[in-house]
C-alpha cells in the first residue's frame, strides 16, 4: 500500500507520533555531526544528511543494556526481567540501516528467543528514507540491502520533490500512518512510478568497485586465505573495536552485573571480537590470542558461506561505516579485496 | 519468547570440599515447582550467579537419575568463584539452565564404554557415569580411569573408593606425584590404558581433562584403533550467554554452549578456529 | 537521550566524542566526525571511556579516618578539617606538599598549585608522571624553547616520512598509530628507532635498531649523517654546522641510517614523534635534545604541516606542566626564578611566593608530612612503585581528591570525593598543544563534587575563591600567558579545542654538547641488559581498571603471572634453558631478584624487559635506573 505525503504536512506527522511514543531520528548536534537521538520536536529532524556513523541499533541494542534486576532481601533475593516496552518510532533510517536492524532481529530470534531485545524491536517502528542518491562509501547494492527496500522497513519514504511516497511494509507501518491518516492520500501511478525510476537511477551510480564478496566468501569458507594473509591485514589493524561498534548487524555482548549494596542491574555490554580478551578463559588459555586468528574469525563471522546459510545474508549491509571507523586500514571492502586478489598492499 | 538471562533462585542444600582448591556444590530451586520441572542431560551446564560478582558456567556434575541431588564442582580461581567459595548452606544463588548439547546417552546403550578423566575433568563426566551405574543393565562393560596430580588433588575420593569396589565397574586410578600414604598407582593417566582390555570396535571412550592430558589420550586412543566419533569429549571456552547469542564461544559457526559442549573428536577436527 | 561532547579521559592524542546517556546514567559513546582529532574513529579505551565512571568503585561522601576507619562527614566539616589540619603542620614548620595529575584537568592542577604556593607556601608540587618525561621535556626544550612545534595528528596521515623512536606506539597512541598507517600506506617512509620490532617496527621502511636508554645512539648517528651528506637545511636556525659535526666526530653511520637520514632530509612534510626513555635522566634529556636539533638542522621545525610532538602518557601531561604543578615551575611553565613571571603571578594571586625550589614527586612523597594527592594513584605511576605506598603510609596527613577507590584513596586519612572525566567542566591539553573542554554528561554520584570546586574551597580557606570553571579558566589565561583568550575562544567556537601557539621560532637554538653516547653497561661477568619498558601502566589506572571491557587483557596478565615477568628475546631463552613461566635470577651491582619470564620473539639477543607493571619485582636488580647490566641464570 503506498501513500502520498506532502512535504510540508510531515511536521504534523511528526508530531502526532511524538504524542503516541518516543520518537528517534538523525539530528545535528551543535558541533556539526549528525546523530540519532530522540527528538523533542518536528524541527529537530534532519532530512539532508549524510548517514551517522552512529548507528540507529543503539536503539535495540544499547551499548548499556539493562536486562534483569536483582535485589537482596536479607538472605533471600528477589530477581525481575526489565521490560522497555516503549513504543518507539525510528524516523529517517537509511535502507541499511533498517536491513540491520531486521537482520538482528532474525538473530535475536532465533532458538532460544531473546524477550528483552524482542520486546524493544517488536515495539519500534521502523520509518526508512531510501536514498537517491547514494552515499560515497556504501555498497549496499552488493549486499541486497539498498539503496531502496523492498522488506524490512515498516514504511519507506522517497523524496519525490513537494512530497514523499510512503510504501507500507507492515502493520506497524500502517498504525504509524493512522496516527495522522488525514495527513496522507493514496499515492498515484506516476508518483509510484517516479519511485521506481530513482531506485534505477540510484543503483547505477554504483560503479563496478564495490565489493564483491562471492570469491572472498568462498575462500574464506573453505580456509583457502593464507595465514600469512591475515597477519600482514593484522599488522594494519588497531585492535579498536570500532568496526563492531558502529556495524549494524553486529551484537557480540558481555554479561554484568552492575550495582552495589544489595541492588544489581544485570546488563548487557556491548563487545568486540577484536579484542584480545574477547576468548580469555578463566584458565588463562587465550585460543584467539594471535590478532590475525581474530580478524580471520571476524571475516569468517560476516563473510563465511557456513554463517550465510545459516543467516540468509552476509553479515553486512554495506552501509560503508567500517571505511569511515576503522583505526587502521582493514575495513570490509579492503579485506574482501584482498581475499580476493591474495594479496595486501602490494 | 523467554526472558532469557533471567536467573531462577537456589539455595545451597550442602557443600563439600573435594580438595583444599575445588567444592561441591548441592543446589536446590527455591520455587520447588521448577524443581521438578528442571530436566536436563549429563554434559550439560548452567549458568551461575553469584550475587554482587556475577556469572559464568560450570558443568553439572549430577546425574539426570538423581533430580534431588544437582550438583556443581566448582575449583576456586578468580573472583567469582572464590566468592562462591565463601558461602554456606542456605545461602542463595542464581541458576540459569540447562545449557548445551549433553552427552547422547542412548547411543550409549549396549557399548562397552571407557572414562578417561584428569583433574578437574571428572565433573562432567561425572553426571554420565552416574547415569550409567544408575541403569546399569542397559551398558556394557564400564571402565574409569581418572588421574589427578596428587592424592590432594582427587575429586570424589569417597565415590572413587566406592566405584573400586564394585564388581560391574572396572576403576583404575593414579597420581602424577605420590604422597605419604599412597598406595595407588602412579603416573599419567594415558598410562592407565595398557592395564585394561577393551574392544575398540565396541567401545565409546568419553575424554576429559587438562588440555595435554586430553592430546595424549586421544592419539593414543586412535593408535589403538579407536574411530573418531567414538571418541567423545568437551570444548571448555570462554562463554557468557549460554544461549548462543554473546558470540564469545563461537568457533567457526558453532557455538560450544549450543553445539556442544560435548563434541566427538570427529566434529571438533572439522571446526574452523 | 542525551549526547555530550567531550574530549577523550586516556592518552595525549586528544580525541573528541559523544557521551550518551539516559535517564542520568552514562550509557555508551558515539563518535565525531566533525572532531579534528578523532575524526569519527577511537580507540578501545576511548570507546570504553564510559565504563569507568558508570562501573567503577565510585567515592560518594567525603571521609575522615578517626578511630581506625574512614568515617562519613559532611563536606564543611571534611574541608575545614584538612585546612585546619594543614596549617598545623605549616605552623609546626613541617614539610608539605601538593601532587597535582595528569588525568585532572587544567583547572584542577591550577588550583592545587595555587594552594600549594599561595596557601602553603610551599614550591614542593608536582605530579606522578612527570618523572618519566621530564628528561624528554627538558631536552626539547633546550632546542625548541618551553614547548615544541607540534605537528596536528592529522597532518602527520600526510607526512612523507616519520621518525618514531617508541615504546609500542600501537598501544601507547593508537590515534598517531592511525596517522602513521595512512601516511605509510600512501608511499611514506617510516623510520623506527627502539629496542622492539613492534608493529610499527613491522611496517617501517627502515627499524634502527637501538639498545634502550641509548636511543641517541642512533639520533646522533642520523645528525651525523645529514651532516656528512650536507644535507642540513641552511635556511633555516643558525647553527654552528662545524662545531656540531666535531661535536660528533666519534658517531659512527651505518647504511641504513645514511638512508633515513636523507629521507628525512629531503622530505617537505615530516613528523618526529619520540616517546620517553627509560635511559639515565641526563642521557635522556641529551637525547631528546639531539632528536629536537635533528628536526630543526633539517628545517622541519619551522615548516607548515611537519614538527614534533612528544609522545606524553596521559591526556592532561601537557597540561599539567603548563598549569605548573612542578616544583621548579609556575603557571605557564616559566621556570619558578624567573623575575617577571612571579611578578605576574605574585599580581594574580595576591601573595608572595616561596621561593625555596621544591622537591619531586619521589623525594616530596618520601618527605612530607602533610600531602594533598589529586586524582591520582601514584605507587602505580611513580617508577619507585610500591616504596610510594609504603612512604605514603607514614605520612601524618594524608588528602586525597579522587573519583575512583584506588589504593592511595584507601590509605588517606581525608577522603574527598569527586567528579570523574565523564561528570566535570573544565580543560585539558593533548599533546599537540589543543585545550579542549570536557562536559558533564550526568552528575557525579552522591555527595561528589567537580575537582575545581573541591579546591577552589580550599583555597578559600587560604585564600580567595572562585564560583565558576570559566573564572578558573579566565584567571589561568592571566598566569599562563600561552592561554590568554583561550576561554574566550572555547566559549565561541568550542568543538575541537583551542590549538596554543606558543612555539617562537625565534627561540629555536641548536648548540653543540659534549656528545657522549651512553657507556656500554654490559660485561662478560653481566653480559645482558635489563629495562624497564616505561609504556604507561594503563592496568592500573582506575579509568582502566574500573573498565569490564578494557581490564580483561590486564587482569589476565596479573592473573597468570602473579609474580610479574620479565620478557626475553627466544635465543636467549634457548640459551638459557628457559621455558615461558621458569624463574630467572637476575643479578646487577645493585642486587639480585627471581622472576618468571615469558618469551618473545620481538627481541634481539642480551636483552631482558620488565614491563612497567612489574618493576617492583626486580626492583632490588634495578635499584633507581632505568636500565642495567645483569647476569641471568636459570634459577
Amino acid at each position: 500500500m503506498a501513500f502520498s505525503i506532502e512535504k510540508k504536512a510531515v511536521t504534523k506527522w511528526l508530531e502526532k507520533l511524538l504524542e503516541a511514543g518516543e520518537v528517534v531520528a538523525p539530528v545535528r548536534t551543535p558541533c556539526g555531526d549528525v546523530l540519532f537521538s530522540t527528538i523533542r520536536s518536528a524541527e529537530e529532524v534532519v532530512w539532508d544528511f549524510p548517514n551517522p556513523l552512529h548507528p540507529p541499533k543503539e536503539f535495540v541494542l544499547p551499548q548499556t543494556d539493562p536486562i534483569v534486576k536483582i535485589r537482596r532481601n536479607g538472605q533471600h533475593h528477589e530477581v525481575e526481567a526489565i521490560h522497555d516496552g516503549t513504543r518507539r518510532f525510528l524516523f529517517n533510517a537509511r535502507s541499511c540501516d533498517a536491513k540491520g536492524i531486521a537482520f538482528l532481529t532474525r538473530m535475536h530470534e532465533m532458538e532460544p528467543a531473546d524477550a528483552s531485545y524482542l520486546r524493544r524491536s517488536g515495539n519500534l517502528t521502523v520509518i526508512s528514507l531510501a536514498c537517491a542518491t547514494p552515499c560515497p562509501l556504501g555498497f549496499c547494492v552488493c549486499t541486497d540491502s539498498g539503496p531502496f527496500l523492498s522488506d524490512s522497513c515498516d514504511a519507506q519514504l522517497t523524496d519525490l520533490g513537494e512530497s514523499y511516497l510512503v510504501e507500507v511494509g507492515s502493520a506497524k507501518g500502517e498504525a504509524a500512518v493512522a496516527e495522522a491518516q488525514s495527513l496522507f492520500r493514496k499515492a498515484t501511478e506516476d508518483e509510484v512510478s517516479r519511485r521506481k525510476n530513482l531506485e534505477v537511477a540510484a543503483r547505477n551510480h554504483f560503479g563496478e568497485e564495490t565489493c564483491h564478496f562471492a570469491s572472498a566468501m568462498r575462500r574464506i569458507s573453505t580456509g583457502r586465505v593464507p595465514d600469512a594473509l591475515w597477519e600482514k591485514m593484522g599488522d594494519w589493524c588497531l585492535e579498536c573495536g570500532g568496526c563492531n561498534l558502529v556495524c549494524p548487524t553486529c551484537y557480540c555482548f558481555g554479561v554484568k552485573d552492575l550495582g552495589r549494596d544489595g541492588t544489581w542491574i544485570r546488563c548487557r555490554l556491548r563487545d568486540s571480537c577484536q579484542y584480545a580478551a574477547f576468548t580469555l578463559e578463566a584458565s588463562g588459555h587465550n585460543p584467539r590470542a594471535l590478532r590475525k586468528d581474530r580478524m580471520k574469525r571476524r571475516f569468517f563471522h560476516k563473510v563465511s558461506a557456513q554463517y550465510y546459510t545459516r543467516d540468509g545474508t552476509v553479515g553486512c549491509v554495506g552501509c560503508g561505516r567500517c571505511i569511515k571507523v576503522c583505526l587502521g586500514t582493514t575495513h570490509m571492502p579492503a579485506v574482501v579485496a584482498a581475499i580476493r586478489k591474495g594479496k595486501w598492499h602490494e | 519468547m523467554n526472558d532469557v538471562f533471567l536467573p531462577d533462585i537456589a539455595w545451597l542444600a550442602d557443600v563439600c570440599d573435594e580438595t583444599p582448591d575445588t567444592r561441591t556444590f548441592r543446589l536446590r530451586f527455591r520455587d520447588s515447582k521448577k524443581g521438578e520441572d528442571f530436566h536436563f542431560h549429563p554434559g550439560q551446564f548452567l549458568e551461575l550467579s553469584v550475587f554482587g560478582y556475577g556469572e559464568a558456567p560450570f558443568c553439572i556434575a549430577s546425574s539426570p537419575t538423581r533430580p534431588e541431588a544437582l550438583e556443581t564442582t566448582v575449583r576456586r580461581t578468580g573472583q567469582l568463584t572464590n566468592a562462591l567459595h565463601k558461602l554456606g548452606e542456605g545461602d542463595e544463588v542464581g541458576v540459569r539452565g540447562p545449557f548445551g548439547n549433553g552427552f547422547n546417552v542412548e547411543a550409549a546403550y549396549g557399548k562397552d564404554l571407557l572414562f578417561v578423566a584428569g583433574g578437574i575433568g571428572l565433573p562432567p563426566l561425572r553426571s554420565l557415569i552416574w547415569n550409567v551405574l544408575d541403569e546399569r543393565a542397559r551398558f556394557g562393560n564400564v571402565t574409569i580411569l581418572y588421574g589427578a596430580r596428587t592424592p590432594t588433588d582427587l575429586v570424589y575420593k569417597q565415590e572413587l573408593s566406592e566405584w573400586g569396589k564394585r564388581s560391574d565397574v572396572e576403576t583404575h586410578v593414579t597420581v602424577d606425584a605420590a604422597q605419604a600414604g599412597w598406595t595407588g598407582k602412579v603416573g599419567v593417566v594415558p598410562s592407565l590404558f595398557k592395564k585394561i582390555s577393551f574392544h575398540p570396535e565396541s567401545t565409546l571412550a568419553y575424554v576429559c581433562g587438562p588440555p595435554i592430558m586430553i592430546r595424549i589420550a586421544i592419539q593414543d586412543l586412535l593408535a589403538l584403533g579407536f574411530k573418531e566419533e567414538a571418541i567423545i569429549s568437551t570444548l571448555e571456552r570462554m562463554m557468557q550467554c549460554g544461549i548462543g547469542k554473546c558470540n564469545h564461544c563461537a568457533i567457526g559457526h558453532r557455538y560450544v554452549c549450543r553445539d556442544g559442549p560435548v563434541f566427538n573428536y570427529g566434529q571438533i577436527r572439522e571446526l574452523v578456529e | 537521550m542525551v549526547t555530550v561532547p567531550t574530549a577523550c579521559p586516556f592518552c595525549s592524542c586528544g580525541c573528541g566524542f559523544y557521551l550518551l546517556a539516559r535517564e542520568g546514567q552514562l550509557v555508551g559513546v558515539a563518535p565525531s566526525e566533525t572532531h579534528p582529532v578523532s575524526e569519527g574513529r577511537l580507540c578501545a579505551r576511548g570507546w570504553s571511556a564510559h565504563e569507568a565512571a558508570l562501573w567503577g568503585d565510585r567515592l560518594r561522601q567525603p571521609l575522615l579516618r578517626r578511630n581506625g576507619k574512614q568515617e562519613s562527614v559532611s563536606w564543611d566539616e571534611a574541608l575545614d578539617h584538612v585546612a585546619g589540619r594543614l596549617k598545623e603542620l605549616m605552623n609546626a614548620g613541617k614539610p608539605v606538599g601538593v601532587l597535582g595529575s595528569s588525568r585532572a584537568t587544567n583547572e584542577e592542577n591550577y588550583l592545587a598549585g595555587r594552594l600549594a604556593r599561595a596557601g602553603l607556601q610551599t614550591n614542593n608540587v608536582d605530579f606522578s608522571y612527570h618523572p618519566i618525561c621530564r628528561p624528554l621535556l627538558a631536552g626539547l626544550e633546550e632546542v625548541c624553547g618551553k614547548h615544541a612545534p607540534s605537528i596536528r595528528l592529522n597532518d602527520i596521515a600526510s607526512s612523507q616520512v616519520i621518525l618514531l623512536t617508541e615504546g609500542n606506539l600501537a598501544e601507547t597512541h593508537p590515534r598517531a598509530a592511525s596517522s602513521i598507517l595512512r601516511a605509510v600506506e600512501k608511499g611514506a617512509h617510516l623510520i623506527t628507532v627502539g629496542y622492539r620490532k613492534t608493529q610499527m617496527a613491522r611496517l617501517a621502511s627502515l627499524h634502527l635498531q637501538a639498545t634502550p636508554g641509548n636511543e641517541g645512539e642512533v639520533i646522533n648517528g642520523l645528525l651525523a649523517a645529514i651532516l656528512d651528506l650536507r644535507l642540513q637545511d641552511r635556511t633555516s636556525v643558525p647553527i654552528g654546522y662545524d662545531a656540531l659535526r666535531r661535536d660528533l666526530e666519534t658517531v659512527k653511520g651505518t647504511e641504513e641510517v645514511r638512508q633515513a637520514a636523507e629521507w628525512i632530509a629531503r622530505a617537505e612534510r615530516a613528523a618526529f614523534l619520540i616517546a620517553p626513555s627509560c635511559g639515565p635522566g641526563d642521557q635522556s634529556r641529551k637525547d631528546a635534545a639531539a632528536f629536537a636539533k635533528l628536526a630543526a638542522i633539517t628545517g622541519h621545525l619551522d615548516k607548515p604541516a611537519s614538527g614534533l610532538l612528544p609522545l606524553l602518557a596521559r591526556s592532561n601531561v601537557r597540561g599539567a606542566c603548563d598549569m605548573g604543578v612542578v616544583p621548579d615551575r609556575l603557571p605557564g611553565y616559566d621556570p619558578l626564578d624567573d623575575a617577571r613571571s612571579r611578578q605576574r603571578v605574585q599580581d594574580i594571586w595576591g601573595k608572595k611566593l616561596p621561593s625555596a625550589p621544591g622537591l619531586r614527586a619521589e623525594s616530596l612523597l618520601q618527605s612530607v608530612s602533610g600531602l594533598i594527592v589529586v586524582a591520582d594513584d601514584p605507587p602505580s605511576v611513580v617508577p619507585i612503585g610500591q616504596r610510594a605506598m609504603a612512604a605514603m603510609e607514614r605520612i601524618e596527613f594524608l588528602v586525597v581528591l579522587d573519583a575512583f577507590l584506588t589504593p592511595t584513596a584507601r590509605i588517606a586519612h581525608a577522603l574527598l570525593p569527586i567528579a570523574s572525566l565523564a561528570e566535570t567542566e573544565g580543560t585539558v591539553t593533548n599533546m599537540e598543544g589543543r585545550v579542549q573542554r570536557l562536559r558533564a554528561a550526568t552528575n557525579p554520584p552522591g555527595e561528589a563534587r567537580t575537582g575545581w570546586q573541591v579546591l577552589a574551597e580550599l583555597c578559600g580557606r587560604f585564600t580567595s575563591s572562585y564560583s565558576s570553571a570559566s573564572d578558573v579558566l579566565r584567571e589561568i589565561g592571566q598566569a599562563a600567558p600561552g592561554y590568554a583568550g583561550v576561554e574566550q575562544r572555547l566559549s565561541e567556537d568550542g568543538w575541537g579545542g583551542a590549538l596554543l601557539k606558543d612555539f617562537d621560532r625565534a627561540k629555536l637554538v641548536v648548540q653543540p654538547t659534549r656528545t657522549t653516547g651512553l657507556a656500554a653497561l654490559t660485561s662478560v661477568e653481566r653480559p645482558y641488559l635489563l629495562a624497564r619498558d616505561v609504556a604507561f601502566d594503563w592496568g592500573h589506572d582506575p579509568l582502566v581498571s574500573f573498565s569490564p571491557t578494557l581490564r580483561r587483557d590486564y587482569q589476565s596478565e596479573r592473573k597468570l603471572f602473579p609474580n610479574g615477568f620479565v620478557e626475553i628475546g627466544k635465543g636467549d631463552a634457548d640459551a638459557l634453558k628457559l621455558s615461558g613461566g621458569r624463574q630467572a635470577r637476575l643479578t646487577s651491582v645493585h642486587g639480585e631478584a627471581m622472576v618468571p619470564v615469558l618469551v618473545r620473539t620481538d627481541l634481539k639477543p642480551g636483552l631482558l624487559v620488565v614491563p612497567y607493571t612489574f618493576r617492583d619485582r626486580v626492583s632490588n636488580v634495578l635499584g633507581t635506573e632505568g636500565v642495567t647490566a645483569v647476569k641471568v641464570e636459570r634459577a
